[in-house]
């Protein structure tokens, strides 16, 4: 006949066994959310960049910035994001696509891209060359941008594992038709100071919008004067409500 | 020395098997169990959750199911089982502290006023990585070492060892002459 202290020792080993296969079974089930099977659409090769150097009404300097749909667009949406933010991969993955085919190919919004690098020094080397791919790009075949831009968050490894270093980014940009990789390298080489100065700017301006965090988002109607502020991969009927409020307004 | 770790494991177990002893109290720690894993995901990041929670509730699973694959890009499998095992411990550690309450009775020694300090000072120390969110550091923890789990561990450390001097409440701890030590 068991002890008090035997059936004390089956059950702490029970709850120990129990507590180890729930904590095994969310740990795998985190590491299999983590990787989504979804492709991206083939519609987001469709939209038309354009840059601008203007300001807009919310205090947006877009110059050096890539912006993703109709120059006319009604709406603005300012995407801040890390190539190493997971999250971002996330709403790149799932949500950015359906805005694209819903609101940005139909000439409602465009979305300025802008780099919030706050993760590490490779989310910086990224957020530079990003710059420099766009500056080679927006003259002739800015819709190449996206391309590299996709290509990037399809290299997204672990954070501080050596995938955001120069040489790896590098390589990524070799793959990707349409964009000189040998004159990115020139450009990381002569004008990392200056574009490092400006990111630090536009970080300092997301700042003051309270944004801490990526993703984030601010849509706004420049004939309003009205914003809504989205942050994280929310789901794209998210970003549907916000938008069709600002119209309706 | 080694009979004085051997009580603390003891009581460990003890306090481990306890949630076990009935269909209720097992139950009540998963209750909890379950409530502390969702609070602490959702507080890695508190602006995306307040933001689709606020819209529609129904919106629990995506915000919890985008937080945990979050967590893990993160902090990886360490991070997320750190998070799962604070979770589980919390529950313990609650229904233990419900027990000692109990069996002691609110204002006996070992009762609401000897377990409550010590579980509110362990449950603070161990959300911390929580509270930072909460309190807009998000993007904080990403920078902190190892992104955070050693603010996790060191919480979870500390409310094992809350754990480890409480013990089975049903089992009142008689200290050892001073000459056995």
């Amino acid at each position: 006949m068991d002890g008090p202290d035997s059936i004390s020792t089956r059950r702490a080993l029970l709850a120990s066994v129990g507590t180890v296969v729930a904590g095994g079974g969310v740990v795998y089930a985190g590491s299999q959310l983590g990787s989504d099977p979804t492709g991206r659409s083939s519609s987001r090769d469709r939209p038309p960049f354009h840059a601008s150097s203007e300001s807009t009404g919310f205090g947006i300097d877009l110059s050096g910035h890539p912006i993703m749909g109709s120059t006319d667009a009604s709406l603005e949406m300012y995407y801040w994001s890390d190539y190493q933010c997971p999250f971002c991969q996330r709403f790149e993955t799932n949500t950015l696509p359906k805005l694209v085919d819903t609101h940005v190919a139909t000439g409602t919004v465009r979305v300025v891209f802008i780099q919030f690098p706050y993760l590490s020094t490779g989310s910086l080397t990224a957020a530079v060359m990003d710059r420099c791919v766009w500056r080679q790009l927006r003259g002739e075949t800015p819709r190449r941008y996206l391309a590299w831009h996709s290509a990037v968050f399809d290299e997204q490894g672990e954070q501080g594992s050596g995938w955001a270093a120069e040489d790896n980014l590098l390589e990524v940009t070799r793959e990707v038709d349409g964009v000189d990789a040998a004159a990115v390298e020139s450009c990381l080489q002569r004008d990392r100071a200056g574009i490092e100065s400006s990111i630090s700017a536009d970080v300092d301006r997301a700042r003051r919008l309270d944004i801490g965090a990526t993703p984030a988002f601010i849509i706004y109607d420049p004939a309003t004067d009205r914003a809504v502020k989205l942050v994280g991969a929310q789901p794209s009927e998210r970003f549907d409500t916000a938008i069709a409020e600002l119209r309706n307004a | 020395m080694t009979d004085r770790l051997g009580r603390h494991v003891s009581r460990l177990l003890g306090s481990f098997a306890y949630p076990l002893t009935t269909r209720g109290r097992t139950l009540g720690t998963i209750s909890v169990a379950v409530t502390t894993y969702c609070l602490l995901v959702l507080s890695t990041f508190p602006t995306y959750s307040l933001q689709l929670l606020g819209a529609d509730l129904g919106y629990l699973d995506e915000a919890l199911l985008a937080l945990t694959a979050n967590t893990y890009r993160t902090t990886g499998a360490v991070g997320l089982a750190l998070v799962v095992a604070y979770a589980v411990t919390t529950g313990v550690a609650l229904t233990v502290a419900i027990g000692r309450v109990r069996v002691a009775g609110r204002g006996g020694a070992g009762g609401l006023s000897t377990v409550l300090p010590g579980l509110l000072a362990s449950g603070c120390a161990s959300c911390g990585a929580g509270v930072l969110g909460l309190l807009g550091f998000a993007g904080a923890l990403a920078t902190l070492p190892f992104h955070g789990n050693l603010l996790r561990l060191a919480g979870l450390l500390l409310l094992v060892g809350y754990l480890a001097r409480l013990g089975d409440p049903r089992q009142c701890s008689v200290a050892p002459p001073a000459d056995s030590e």
